[in-house]
């Protein structure tokens, strides 16, 4: 670095020298709305000499002596000229033409773009979009507002956040979208264990881009292809969400602004099963009292032994609901409660279900920024707090957030910026996943006993003694939970506890060195410390345990870069940059488990355990050096040109191959500037783009040798095993390519426009953990192979049908269709498996789109499901006769999505609706597989076409037809027997196809009624700024093809998608929110 | 002047590029080397592990065998292999966590340079009797298997089958020349305490590795008798088991995770999913066997076996239950004298070469060993072989079934080798499970699900070669 440094002082120093000329500076702004614009040109009169207003609409320009004029000028405003005095300052007020501003756009690395002049598709949200509701995860509130962006969110509370941009790139790697602040890269890593996403269970950590505070996003634009990403190297292949953070005004002296919101939270009961009310607990007549249902013993000691309810049975294939018949349930056969002890009860159902379980969560939301600035700098802090409890018992989470930004103009040449902030989170109860006891869903919404009260669950959770009392005892003497803890005890006993402390920020310092060069250099820092905390108290259905994963993370960026803005000649153009980037990533983390169990109860340290205490240690370290450059040439505001380009080298990949360059070219066509075409009034706007480019990626860390894994050790006796996937020394990086059109238009006075874009992108050499047979010795080894392709077409419509008087009607569309399709994978291999739950697996398929449903399927006779001769469903087989395993059954792709919203404006009045729209794609329902094997689910009960009960025997006029037709085709009219456990219908004899739905839906995602106090009324008050919201998300799915379940329901952020196992249900928020500034 | 701007710029974002070291790929929190014993001790564990596994996830042969039948959760019990993916489990565990483990420690012993060559013999010698072991269980699971193509790693990721047939016959010569290695001279050694099952007592390695060679030897009586005599006369020349005290008996240290499989499942995993079978009880109550006792608790005084596979739920206090369930140090039996002389018996009725003794002798003291490992005496075992339908000379009309329903007993709580010799000698009886056939008892386990989908050619070439991947294909050595 010495060596680096003295070479900077020699090119300041020289650089300097070249300086004579007097120093112009001022501000240009707007006539409208009085801010500042970003992007005017400002050209000396007569020369080439020009410069652009930076983001807050400043400019420094240095001119020779004999300069006469400034000229000014912007699209869609009116051009300005302003002759030079013996003054140094030149502030301009612009006024629109008739034409509407294009805009500017801020593009990669921060650098302000006028929007005309790229070749790639850029859109853009505001701020107030994002924040409208007050999403706790600022990710989902992207929601249906952008095309060729698929958001999944997740159900639990600060669960993650899936975010796909123009579909799934790499097969086995990440395909989140990168998230950059300002300029620097925000980490968003999602830390949940393949245990989660895989729905085995766990708790769904979230993603940490949530520590990004919404109240200090100013705006965001999503760069979606590789053209527009190119510059930030190979981690944005999966495009980049750019996030630029409100900045103090320099104009106004302080102002402080305060935002104060609160919402509740309540569970969509759409999308919770309903729950039949006839038949009680039990897996049918195989118990001891002369029915069969129940168990039988004198406990009170009359004599006459008394029904008991066979509580160890997770189903409720039991007896017949009547209240004539008088049982002792669960709460009645514990001697430590003495009121209840061997009550008897009426034999009848639940009067309070799983629809009962769910609580109003309520979020508070308050947040203060102060800011100001003058001529000199400009600062902005702001303070946020969050707090929010679930919809479940004992859960909350807790955010505060402090940030700083501010800058400061040393010289007129110098000047620097700083950003930094803190967030804190503190977390507890969040809602444990998929198939597992940590989640209350698994048995309240699979496995349960119809009669077993919500009530009663939350009245006797405990005993004096410490011990559990859940509905699933082992036997009528023998208290121990057999498979499920009370749900109350999971909640409030067998809770978790996480946090994370972050600190984000960078400074950035701008010398120019001419008007028409700028060095700038950064240095940028993300770190942070997460903690999470899991227990298991003694007394749970599973081993007692205490866990504990602590991780530390930090990413430090550093920029060099010269940036160069030219005009020359009258038409010409030229924007640049050449930099450098070194970047370095660690991550260090140790998880402790106990083994065995603990030793002594409500004791949760790591040390409390039976056995040896396990621990798994990680030290991730990885670095990429990077050369990266671009070149914008534009013609007569008509034509632009831009190449890119990046060289890296990165520390992950083998010596031989750990250098590589990717380029980009990409035009702009301003067809609304042609002779023919500008003078056509209606039309606005017209714009041909086109791009090519190619990104290169690297490996995992620590892929290319292979090392043993440390096993616990027998006694003394250490014990190592080999790697179960074999590296590979010979990686070389993966790389995307894609090409992209498009063709955007406004028309009318901008009241009516369009943005249509076309793209194709091939991602090949994949480096990927494939799994090979193990008789090799081995599940998985590292390939450089396959090729998947995304094409898709995105479309962005809108358009102002009515503005009277104060009225005003928006209308914005996004559609997009991706389609994914993988085109080989590795060497005759044509499927990988990314995971398999029962008989279901989520695979990649060669010819197949990315996340193909696999396992049994039906036979069809004229595409009508076909049963045999007993009237069970036929399984599809193959030519030998033998059972197919994994017929493809679905694809997790949705086929296209759409938001739809609009926007009414009256006065200070404002109403925003959206709807969010994904057409196709499946998912699987482990709930529906269980929820009707055990019984639960309403379908099992009630009558039959003939009028009898489903349950009765089929002799007795009982049963149930299976929908379908018999092999030669008629109409099924065969009666089997419904109440078999893992028989006649819905479990062993029915095909996986059978649980695989259509995940379409049409959501009503977000409503916002916004109220604030005109500028006229305002101005007699002290504020400055008033306004009321009224809002709310998620409130309404308008169509869906799921029989309970919320199709959009996932297990966590990630590749492994379409499986729902102990899936919550969706919740509903509103809420309002007050701002006020002053 | 621009031109020379950048130029230096270059010049710096190089320097700068170029001096910024990029950090080393290696991990610092792994282990690039090890010895090879640490390797030993990791393939014992997860080899005798799954051998004494009763989780439906990872071995469903005590189910199999009829020693189990699952409580509530009945799929298993009713031969459903795919939805756990058994044989994946199976395959997995032993191609990957054993196999390659041994031949790695190989490897290593065989790069290293040994001051007494006998000591490296030892090593080589247990590691592959350890292999020997562990491929029989997967020919036996599945007939036709990789084996001169696997564990080869990158080099071959879809290694082709061999004939089971075939292979058989090579593990049976690398366990002969395993026998003859065996050596303590001079006092040689093998891994010291790294190795779990003898603490590398060499002369007992070498009885354990004589005795597997009598197994293997009648595994194949039908279907290759030359072969088989000859293993089975070179075994008990090498010198069999001749008490219970050298047996291949795996004992758990009693700390997690390393605890015997029913305290993991049923005291620390607080499952209740299985109870001895009524196949298993009722056999015993008939003939009044003292093990009853020893093995299972009672329902309401008596003996009460669940009904083998039955469709639906039952309640599991209402039947027997195991006794082993609160014993975190139950031992897991590899091998042990008990089969050896069930093994003896069965050559003298085959009237092969070397066995001294006859059949009955060896049959009553099977037996009597069997119940003095379980604690019971001398007189229990002789009230017992007293009883007509034990008595050799009038149990059954046929050898196999004498020894058939006998072993079966025997080896209670070893599913693997019961299941594999109730296929070989074709007794006991068992019950089908409701609904089912006879013929529907597995005969073998499917091929791993995955095989189907990473090594496609060679899996379809071994499922039509062995007469289809079912269930119901029997394997070569099952003649009849």
């Amino acid at each position: 670095m010495r060596k680096l440094s003295f070479l900077l002082v020699i090119l300041l120093l020289s650089a300097t020298q070249l300086l004579a000329q007097r120093t112009i500076t001022g501000k240009v702004t707007s006539a409208d709305d009085g801010n500042g614009i970003p992007g005017v040109t400002v050209l000396v009169k007569g020369t080439s000499n020009g410069v652009l207003t930076d983001l807050d609409g400043k400019y420094s320009i240095n001119v020779l002596k004999d300069a006469t004029a400034l000229q000014f000028s912007f699209v869609g405003m009116t051009k300005q000229e302003i002759a030079l005095t013996a003054t140094n300052v030149v502030n301009v007020v612009m006024q629109s033409e008739a034409q509407n501003i294009e805009g500017v756009v801020v593009t990669a690395l921060g650098i302000t773009r006028e929007k005309k002049s790229l070749g790639y598709a850029v859109q853009e949200i505001g701020g107030d979009q994002i924040k409208g509701s007050r999403e706790s995860n600022f990710v989902n509130a992207i929601s249906g507002k952008i095309a060729g962006v698929q958001i999944k969110q997740s159900s639990t509370m600060g669960g993650s956040t899936n975010v796909l941009i123009r579909g799934n790139k790499s097969l086995t790697g990440n395909n989140q979208a990168l998230f950059v602040i300002d300029g620097v890269p925000f980490d968003n890593s999602i830390s949940n264990t393949a245990y989660v996403a895989n729905g085995q269970g766990g708790y769904d950590y979230g993603n940490t881009a949530s520590d990004i505070n919404p109240e200090d996003i100013e705006s965001m634009s999503v760069l979606k292809g590789a053209a527009a990403t190119v510059l930030y190297g190979s981690r944005a292949a999966n495009g980049v969400i750019l996030i630029t953070t409100k900045k103090g005004s320099t104009n106004k002296g302080v102002g402080v602004t305060i935002n104060s919101g609160v919402f509740s939270t309540t569970a969509d009961k759409s999308t919770l099963p309903k729950i039949q009310k006839e038949y009680g607990g039990g897996y049918g007549a195989y118990y001891e009292d002369p029915t069969g249902y129940f168990w039988y013993a004198d406990l009170k000691g009359t004599g006459t032994p008394q029904l008991i309810v066979p509580t160890s049975e997770d189903a409720s294939w039991g007896a017949k609901f009547d209240p004539n018949i008088k049982v002792i349930d669960w709460v009645g056969l514990d001697p430590l409660d003495p009121v209840n002890y061997l009550r008897e009860v009426p034999w009848v159902a639940a009067k309070h279900d799983i629809r009962d379980f769910f609580e109003n969560g309520v979020k508070y939301t308050n947040s203060v920024a102060v800011d100001g600035g003058n001529d000199l700098g400009h600062f902005r802090v702001s303070y946020t707090n969050n707090t929010e409890t679930g919809i479940m018992p004992n859960s909350k989470m807790k955010k505060n957030m402090l940030s700083f930004n501010g800058s400061y103009n040393f010289t007129k040449k110098f000047s620097v910026e700083s950003s930094a902030s803190y967030v804190k989170d503190d977390n507890i109860g969040r809602y444990g996943t998929g198939y597992d006891p940590g989640n209350p869903m698994q048995s309240l919404g699979q496995w349960f006993q119809a009669n077993v009260d919500i009530q009663d669950l939350k009245k006797y959770v405990i005993n004096p003694d410490g011990s559990q009392r859940t509905w699933n005892y082992a036997y009528y003497d023998d208290f121990s939970p057999i498979y499920h803890n009370n749900i109350y005890w999971t909640r409030n006993v067998n809770y978790e506890t996480d946090g994370r402390n972050r600190l984000f920020g960078y400074v950035n310092a701008q010398y120019k060195i001419l008007p028409s060069l700028t060095l700038e250099a950064r240095g940028a820092t993300d770190y942070y410390s997460e903690k999470q905390e899991e227990r298991i108290a003694i007394g749970s259905n599973q081993t007692s345990e205490y866990n504990e994963f602590l991780r530390n993370f930090n990413e430090t960026n550093f920029d060099l870069m010269l940036k160069f803005n030219k005009a020359f000649a009258e038409k010409w153009s030229t924007t640049g940059v050449i930099g450098a980037n070194s970047r370095r990533t660690l991550s260090t983390s140790i998880y402790g488990s106990t083994i065995g169990g603990l030793q002594v109860p409500d004791l949760y340290i790591l040390m409390n355990s039976k056995s040896p205490v396990t621990t798994t240690e990680t030290n991730y370290l990885s670095g990429v050096n990077s050369l990266y450059g671009n070149i914008s040439l534009g013609y007569n505001n008509l034509v632009y040109f831009d190449l890119s380009g990046r060289a890296e080298k990165s520390s992950t990949l083998p010596a031989s191959t750990n250098l590589y360059f990717y380029p980009s070219v990409s035009t702009s066509f301003v067809l609304s500037q042609l002779p023919g075409i500008k003078d056509i009034k209606q039309i606005s706007f017209a714009k041909l783009r086109l791009n090519y480019a190619s990104v290169g990626n690297s490996a995992p860390v620590y892929s290319t040798r292979s090392y043993y894994n440390k096993l616990t050790n027998w006694k003394s006796i250490g014990v190592f095993a080999m790697p179960t996937i074999l590296p590979n020394d010979k990686l070389k990086p993966e790389s995307t390519r894609s090409i992209e059109a498009g063709l955007e238009a406004s028309f009318f006075e901008k009241r009516l426009g369009f943005d249509i874009s076309y793209y194709k992108t091939n991602t090949i050499d994949q480096i990927m953990p494939v799994n090979i047979s193990r008789a090799s010795g081995y599940n998985q080894r590292y390939v450089n192979s396959g090729e998947v392709e995304n094409k898709g077409i995105e479309l962005a419509l809108n358009a102002t049908p009515i503005i009277v008087g104060g009225f005003s009607w928006d209308i914005q569309v996004n559609w997009f269709q991706n389609k994914n399709k993988v085109l080989s994978l590795y060497e005759g291999v044509e499927n990988i498996l990314l995971s398999s739950a029962w008989d279901i697996s989520t695979n990649i398929t060669v010819g197949e789109p990315f996340g193909v449903l696999r396992g049994t399927n039906f036979v069809y006779t004229n595409g009508k499901r076909t049963v045999d001769a007993d009237g069970n469903y036929l399984y599809a087989k193959d030519a030998d006769g033998n059972l197919i395993t994994d017929a493809i059954l679905g694809n997790v792709q949705p086929d296209w999505n759409s938001g739809i919203s609009n926007t009414f404006h009256y006065k200070g009045i404002s109403l925003y609706a959206l709807i969010d729209i994904s057409h196709g794609g499946s998912i699987y329902s482990v709930d529906q597989k269980y929820g009707v094997a055990t019984g639960l689910f309403e379908e099992t009960a009630g009558l039959n076409a003939k009028g009898k009960p489903k349950r009765d025997p089929v002799a007795d006029g009982g049963g149930i037809i299976l929908d379908g037709v018999k092999e030669d085709g008629t109409p099924n009219d065969i009666y089997i027997w419904a109440g078999d456990w893992g028989g006649a219908w819905l479990y062993d004899y029915i095909p996986t196809a059978a649980y695989v739905y259509d995940a379409s839906y049409v959501k009503l995602r977000e409503v916002s009624i916004t109220y604030a106090l005109p500028s006229q009324i305002i101005k007699k008050t002290p504020f400055t700024k008033l306004s009321v919201g009224i809002s709310g998300r998620n409130l309404w799915i308008i169509h869906k093809n799921t029989p309970y379940f919320d199709p959009e329901t996932n297990m966590s952020a990630g590749n492994i998608q379409g499986i729902a196992d102990g899936a919550y249900p969706s919740t509903r928020t509103y809420g309002v929110n007050i701002t006020v500034g002053f | 002047m621009n031109s020379k701007i950048i130029k230096t710029w270059f010049l710096v974002l190089i320097v700068m590029v170029t001096s910024c070291e990029l950090p080393d790929n290696i991990d610092p929190k792994r282990a690039a080397d090890v010895t090879p014993d640490v390797l030993v001790s990791n393939s014992e564990i997860a080899l005798f592990n799954l051998m004494g596994s009763v989780n439906v996830n990872r071995n469903v042969t005590r189910l199999l065998a009829q020693y189990q039948s699952e409580v509530t959760y009945v799929t298993e019990s009713r031969y459903n292999f795919q939805d756990r993916q058994i044989p994946d489990y199976h395959w997995g565990v032993l191609y990957r966590d054993v196999l390659t483990n041994l031949e790695k420690a190989k490897s290593l012993i065989n790069s290293t340079a040994f001051a007494d060559p006998q000591e490296k013999l030892n090593k080589i010698a247990i590691i592959e009797v350890l292999e020997v072991y562990s491929y029989q269980l997967l020919l036996d699971a599945f007939g036709n298997i990789p084996y001169t193509e696997a564990l080869q790693g990158a080099a071959n990721s879809t290694p082709k089958y061999d004939d089971a047939k075939t292979v058989y016959l090579d593990i049976l010569s690398r366990l002969s020349k395993a026998v003859t290695d065996l050596s303590n001279d001079n006092g040689s050694a093998g891994f010291g305490s790294a190795d779990l099952l003898y603490n590398s007592n060499i002369a007992k390695w070498k009885e354990f590795s004589a005795s597997l060679k009598l197994r293997i030897g009648l595994r194949l009586a039908d279907s290759n008798p030359t072969e088989a005599a000859k293993a089975v006369q070179e075994a008990i020349t090498s010198g069999v088991f001749t008490s219970q005290s050298n047996s291949a008996i795996f004992i758990y240290t009693g700390t997690a995770p390393y605890v015997n499989s029913y305290y993991q499942e049923f005291v620390l995993g607080n499952r209740k999913d299985f109870c001895p079978t009524n196949t298993l009880v009722d056999k015993m109550k008939a003939l009044n066997d003292p093990r009853m006792p020893v093995w299972f608790t009672k329902y309401l005084g008596e003996f009460v076996g669940l009904p083998y596979g039955k469709v639906g739920a039952s309640s599991y206090s209402k039947f027997s239950h195991f006794t082993s369930i609160p014993n975190p140090v139950y031992p897991v039996i590899i091998s042990d004298y008990v089969e050896v002389e069930f093994l003896l018996a069965e050559a003298a009725e085959r009237g092969m070469v070397g066995v001294t003794g006859s059949a009955e002798s060896h049959y009553n003291n099977a037996i009597t060993q069997s119940m003095l490992y379980w604690g019971l005496t001398q007189a229990d075992a002789d009230t017992y072989l007293a009883e007509p339908s034990v008595a050799y000379a009038t149990a059954a009309t046929n050898w196999k079934q004498k020894i058939g329903d006998q072993k079966w007993l025997a080896l209670f709580d070893r599913g693997n080798e019961a299941w594999a010799e109730w296929r070989r000698l074709d007794f006991p009886i068992l019950n089908p499970p409701e609904n089912m056939t006879y013929n529907d008892i597995p005969q073998r386990m499917p091929y791993p699900y995955n095989e189907n989908k990473m090594n496609p050619a060679n899996y379809s070439e071994a499922a039509s070669a062995i007469g289809g991947d079912n269930a119901s294909t029997k394997l070569f050595w099952d003649k009849y």
